[in-house]
């Protein structure tokens, strides 16, 4: 065994040279208790100039060896004089951390949420069916489920989200006026229907509305 | 050949003769034919702690003459295969034994045919008590954790190493070996022995071989005694590795001894404690340490001749 005087950082806080930065820390709380002031084991063994020293060599080996640039360089120190090997030398293992969840992955082919409501605005805006049919003066109910069924909406899912019932939902599309509620609960399930499927709502429940009145009274 | 070992420590009461008294027992409960010598000639009471108030012969009647040979004055304790030499009842001057006298003694010592033979060492750092160690093929440090034990158990390991030396180098070269030294460092022939080996080695190379060698054959060991529970039970290890990194001695760490009350109720009622007590968590740890020091005993012994094979 190499004399104390003449030992390297490693051998003096008895590491391996390829100690990660925890070791090292451990090794520093573990051997600094050894030799500070009021330790038993080391009474009297030491006179306090000799400790003094023990002490300052020690602060100096784990202040090089805990930052990453100055250990670098000592190991190149080390290297270069053939005490330490390449292969021997501290290499950061840890890996970058990996999100267990990963909430922008999109499923090959799949839209996501988002997406999908503008891709139903684009439709809504440039299907010239769905304009044709919005232009008219009175909008009946089998218009209505023509724009669905050219938007693609199938009326569950209509109903999942405005959580209008689905049986509201169908007497408003195939017009059966004796299931109507008063009209107000009904001009608030269309507005909610036209809101979903982002046609314009005024529109949607004036040209509806005004076709109920003219059926109404024939 | 028998196996001899000193038992020391720096400090008085720190629990030597308890430990070789019951030490010795454990032992020739193992089975083995095992002699206990009171060397403490000053202050003997080896012979209260294992139950013999009244030792028939002691050393004494060996150094007077009044016996024949070491041998005859050794008496039997109520345990099998233990045998005690006590130092009861001695003359009053016998703490001072001359020269002759003493070499005498450790020759005689040394040719007893035992298996194992237990010196219990007086306190103190006196030529009476570490010429001891060195008839010995290993020596028991016994400490308590208080700074004042360990600081006398760091005083007598030193003593022991610089003994060591001083019987490989011969008194003329010491002395000039000394004044090298002192040159070097002031400090060297007190406190650092390790300092002073490495000089003989730059020196003499041949001598400093034969003082390494010397030196790795007989066995440092260490126990630490009376350890109360608010005791850092790692401090016998540490001081163990504090040897090893600056004195550069491989000493080997034998076990923590739990302190308990119930030793001074056996001492007072003079019967040993292993037999007193013996499941209490100390005679445990005693069990546990004579263990420990028979593993050593095998390992050592598979070392020597691996390194006996290599020397041829």
């Amino acid at each position: 065994m190499k004399r104390h005087g003449e030992q390297n950082h490693y051998e003096l806080m008895e590491i391996s040279p390829g100690a990660s930065p925890l070791e090292i820390r451990r090794a520093y709380k573990k051997i600094f208790d050894l030799y500070q002031d009021d330790s038993i084991a080391s009474y009297s063994f030491f006179s306090e100039r000799e400790r003094r020293e023990i002490l300052a060599r020690l602060e100096e080996a784990y202040l090089t060896l805990i930052d990453a640039e100055s250990r670098a360089a000592y190991d190149r120190g080390l290297m270069e004089r053939g005490l330490l090997e390449e292969e021997k030398q501290y290499h950061d293992k840890t890996k970058d951390p990996v999100p267990i969840y990963d909430f922008k992955k999109v499923h090959a082919g799949a839209q996501g949420p988002l997406k999908r409501q503008e891709e139903m605005k684009r439709r809504a805006a440039q299907n010239p069916v769905i304009q044709s049919i919005l232009a008219q003066d009175r909008i009946a109910g089998a218009d209505l489920r023509r724009i669905r069924m050219e938007m693609d909406v199938p009326i569950e899912e209509v109903a999942a989200k405005t959580n209008v019932r689905m049986e509201m939902l169908r007497a408003i599309e195939e017009e059966h006026y004796d299931l109507f509620l008063p009209r107000v609960y009904m001009i608030g399930f269309l507005r909610s229907y036209a809101r979903y499927l982002h046609l314009d709502e005024n529109i949607a429940v004036g040209g509806y509305f005004k076709r109920v009145e003219e059926r109404k009274q024939v | 050949m028998s196996n001899i070992w000193s038992i020391g420590g720096g400090k008085g009461g720190s629990g030597k003769s308890f430990f070789a008294g019951n030490l010795g027992i454990l032992l020739a409960r193992k089975g083995y034919r095992t002699l206990l010598i009171d060397a403490d000639l000053g202050a003997a009471n080896l012979h209260t702690i294992i139950g013999i108030p009244h030792p028939e012969k002691s050393i004494s009647d060996f150094i007077n003459k009044k016996a024949g040979t070491l041998e005859e004055t050794a008496v039997p304790a109520s345990t099998p295969n233990l045998f005690l030499i006590s130092g009861a009842m001695n003359n009053l001057d016998i703490a001072n034994l001359a020269y002759e006298q003493k070499m005498r003694l450790m020759r005689n010592i040394a040719r007893l045919p035992y298996e194992y033979i237990l010196l219990d060492l007086g306190a103190g750092t006196s030529f009476n008590t570490i010429d001891y160690f060195m008839i010995s093929h290993a020596g028991i440090f016994v400490t308590t954790p208080e700074p004042t034990s360990i600081e006398n158990i760091y005083r007598l390991i030193r003593s022991v190493y610089f003994r060591k030396i001083r019987q490989v180098v011969k008194t003329h070269d010491f002395r000039i070996l000394t004044e090298e030294a002192g040159k070097r460092n002031s400090s060297a022939t007190v406190s650092h022995p390790d300092v002073f080996l490495q000089m003989v080695k730059e020196l003499d190379p041949e001598k400093g071989d034969t003082l390494e060698r010397e030196l790795q054959a007989f066995q440092f060991k260490l126990t630490l005694n009376q350890l109360r529970k608010q005791d850092n039970p790692k401090t016998g290890e540490l001081i163990c590795k504090i040897i090893e990194r600056h004195l550069g001695l491989k000493m080997s760490f034998a076990g923590n001894i739990s302190f308990d009350d119930h030793v001074h109720d056996s001492v007072c009622r003079k019967v040993s404690f292993v037999d007193c007590y013996p499941y209490t968590q100390t005679a445990l740890d005693l069990r546990e340490c004579c263990r420990t020091l028979l593993e050593d005993v095998e390992k050592h012994a598979i070392v020597q001749a691996v390194q006996k094979r290599v020397d041829a």
